[in-house]
């Protein structure tokens, strides 16, 4: 199986290689959100109980969380292209492990938005962030952005097969992505929420990788807030994955 | 190499794909499955390659039962699906490399497989091109290349020249039989196109509404109709050679004759063992002869007979086939095929059916009921036709015209003259391996 993984792995790392431009693309709405919230909110930082030097250094980690939510949500659309296309099927009909097809897929996404955060860390850097650039540190944050990754591109993957359609998936893709983001603290510290959209970030998985990859990027580090973020990471992106393998699995019709 | 008994497959309580359905195929043979869209072929060939699952029945591929062993099956076949599978953005070796290492070969074995099977389809520099910049033709081999790199005992090809021009078409139909003579595979494919399991199968099953309902070599499926067709050319029109026409019609080898311009087409059980006896005719009635071509009945016509409808809706070159007019003016296809059964059964009695067959183009012209497309492209020789047909009934006034029942009044159940020449199959039948 990992053998099979790393081979198709390696094929979606050539075509990502072969058109970058592709990649990138999606880097453009993460930046355009830089840029728009850090000029917008910039006088947020001077109320009263803001936890943060800056508004920049506080929305940076929630930029990060966007960019893995939008690079990595529609990863099943180019499944179901791969179905229309035959090569599915051209997977299926060798003895090529089945859970195999989908971990790399869903690798290969959460690399790419690994590669996609890295280059907007550097963007908000440039404009002004303070981050931590020890090495442990990004390798770390990195890891809850890879965690992430995978759960999100798992939970397109499944709906993909489930849906069997590319305009819902698309549909579902924007209802899993934006309300999350405003339901964490990714823009708006907790102190500053409505109650109930703060019992509401309590549950979303969202919150937790922001905090998390914040506890380790930004400020002090806060080694008790990234573990509880890197647990329930994990334990995410588990269970979508092995929900995305069984719903492929079952695809045989 | 397979054996399917009793395969049912159901989408839902209304849908049954394919209906207990038995087929056995032998090693070494090229199997086509021949039937309309939506008859069964794909379904059936998705679960011999193990995508799809089944309800009742029993499959064994390569040995292996497809429900029990997929993987063994898997590794057993290669299968080249109706869309391409090859993926466009990466180049034919890269392609060719990832299905080798899919199949667990090592990386040695895949390189020298890549060079056999590359110089076997004459890829070439395309090789290391992505596949975006193929032709479809292209395309098609390259596939059946990467379904081929893990030496499969078994090859399916599921409408494998579907979309492809003319050309590209007959190039990999060349292909396909090399891979089945030279590599000696077992080879199921599906189409819809008659001339592709004519050309290609060494048998052929027609399927239609998920079930099998004939299986054959192409030729024993074509004579079970019972018909060659041998063409005479004169060098002289038609009223030169009355003598020899009228011998010709009254041999009891011969069902049946029509003329064509200078072309004298007869109906014959054995177009190779009659020719001998007409040209001795010939000779003996001095005829010159300018040229002498058999065909033999198509595919179409056998499909009509198993499934009593047809496959011109599906076949863009079928689309002005002679039959499929005639089918249109003789009511419902089924009575085409009850036709098909008369006409033998009268043919198989006296050969009195071309006397029959004179009055008959008489009354069909003077009812005016159903202009056939014969007789007005035969303005040039109606006249000569006229008289010896004329003459024809004076000198043996024939008493099947009497008899003929209301069915038989119909024009002639023998292709018109003038449509007779756009045959176009028949044309190839000869490079047909055999």
């Amino acid at each position: 199986m990992l053998s099979d993984t790393w081979y198709l792995f390696h094929k979606y790392l050539i075509i990502s290689l072969r058109m970058p431009l592709w990649s990138l693309f999606a880097l453009i709405q993460p930046l355009i959100w830089l840029f728009i919230f850090g000029a917008l909110f910039k006088n947020f930082a001077q109320l009263p109980g803001f936890p943060a030097a800056s508004y920049i250094d506080y929305f940076l980690p929630g930029v990060l969380i966007m960019t893995v939510l939008f690079g990595s949500s529609w990863a099943g659309v180019s499944l179901l292209r791969e179905i229309s296309a035959g090569t599915v099927d051209k997977m299926l009909v060798s003895p090529a492990s089945r859970a195999a097809i989908v971990l790399s897929r869903v690798l290969h996404a959460a690399v790419q938005v690994v590669v996609q955060s890295f280059i907007v860390l550097v963007a908000a850097w440039l404009m002004g962030a303070n981050t931590s650039w020890n090495p442990l540190h990004i390798a770390l944050a990195m890891s809850i952005i890879l965690l992430l990754g995978i759960a999100f591109a798992s939970l397109s993957n499944g709906l993909a097969i489930m849906l069997q359609r590319e305009e819902p998936l698309v549909v579902m893709g924007n209802i899993m992505t934006l309300p999350l983001m405003f339901f964490s603290t990714a823009m708006v510290p907790a102190q500053f929420m409505p109650g109930w959209i703060h019992s509401i970030a309590v549950v979303n998985p969202i919150e937790y990788a922001v905090s998390a990859v914040r506890a380790i990027l930004i400020g002090e580090t806060d080694m008790a807030t990234f573990g509880l973020g890197f647990g329930i990471m994990l334990a995410f992106a588990i269970a979508t994955l092995a929900w995305a393998i069984s719903a492929f699995k079952a695809l045989r019709d | 190499m397979i054996q399917i008994s009793g395969l049912t497959k159901r989408y839902d309580a209304h849908t049954t794909a394919v209906d207990h359905l038995d087929l056995e195929v032998e090693s070494g043979e090229i199997f086509a499955l021949l039937g309309p869209n939506g008859a069964g072929k794909s379904t059936t060939i998705r679960i011999l390659t193990t995508l799809s699952g089944f309800e009742e029945g029993r499959v064994i591929v390569a040995g292996h039962d497809v429900d029990r062993d997929p993987d063994a099956v898997r590794r057993a076949i290669g299968y080249v699906a109706q869309e391409t599978g090859v993926d466009y953005f990466l180049t034919g070796r890269e392609n060719l490399t990832l299905q080798g290492h899919l199949y667990r070969m090592k990386t040695a074995q895949i390189k020298q497989r890549i060079e056999e099977l590359a110089r076997y389809f004459e890829l070439g520099d395309s090789l290391d091109k992505t596949v975006a910049e193929y032709s479809g033709g292209m395309r098609r081999k390259l596939d059946i290349a990467t379904a081929l790199i893990h030496h499969p005992r078994v090859l399916f090809l599921d409408e494998p020249t579907l979309g492809l021009d003319t050309q590209s078409r007959r190039s990999l139909w060349q292909y396909i039989r090399k891979i089945n003579d030279e590599l000696g595979l077992t080879i199921l494919l599906t189409t819809h196109y008659l001339e592709e399991a004519d050309k290609l199968a060494d048998r052929v099953g027609i399927i239609n509404q998920g079930q099998i309902k004939v299986v054959d070599t192409p030729d024993a499926l074509k004579k079970s109709l019972g018909g060659d067709v041998v063409s005479l050319e004169f060098e002289y029109e038609a009223t030169e050679n009355e003598t020899l026409s009228w011998k010709l019609g009254n041999s009891d080898f011969i069902k049946d004759t029509t003329w064509e311009g200078n072309k004298l087409h007869l109906y014959v059980t054995n177009g190779a063992q009659a020719i001998p006896k007409i040209m001795q005719m010939a000779t003996q009635e001095g005829a010159r002869i300018a040229n002498i071509s058999f065909s033999r009945p198509t595919l179409d016509d056998v499909f009509i007979k198993y499934t009593g409808s047809s496959l011109s809706g599906d076949n863009e070159e079928g689309g002005e086939q002679w039959w499929e007019k005639w089918a249109g003016k003789g009511g419902s296809n089924s009575k085409w095929a009850k036709k098909w059964q008369q006409a033998q059964k009268e043919n198989n009695g006296e050969a009195q059916s071309w006397r029959q067959w004179s009055g008959q183009e008489n009354e069909a012209s003077q009812g005016d009921t159903t202009p056939r497309q014969g007789e007005q492209d035969a303005s040039p020789q109606n006249d000569s036709q006229q008289t010896w047909q004329q003459w024809q009934k004076d000198d043996n006034p024939s008493p099947a015209t009497d008899g003929a029942t209301s069915e038989d009044k119909e024009p002639h159940q023998w292709p018109s003259s003038g449509q007779q020449g756009d045959w176009p199959r028949d044309k190839d039948w000869p490079d047909r391996k055999d």
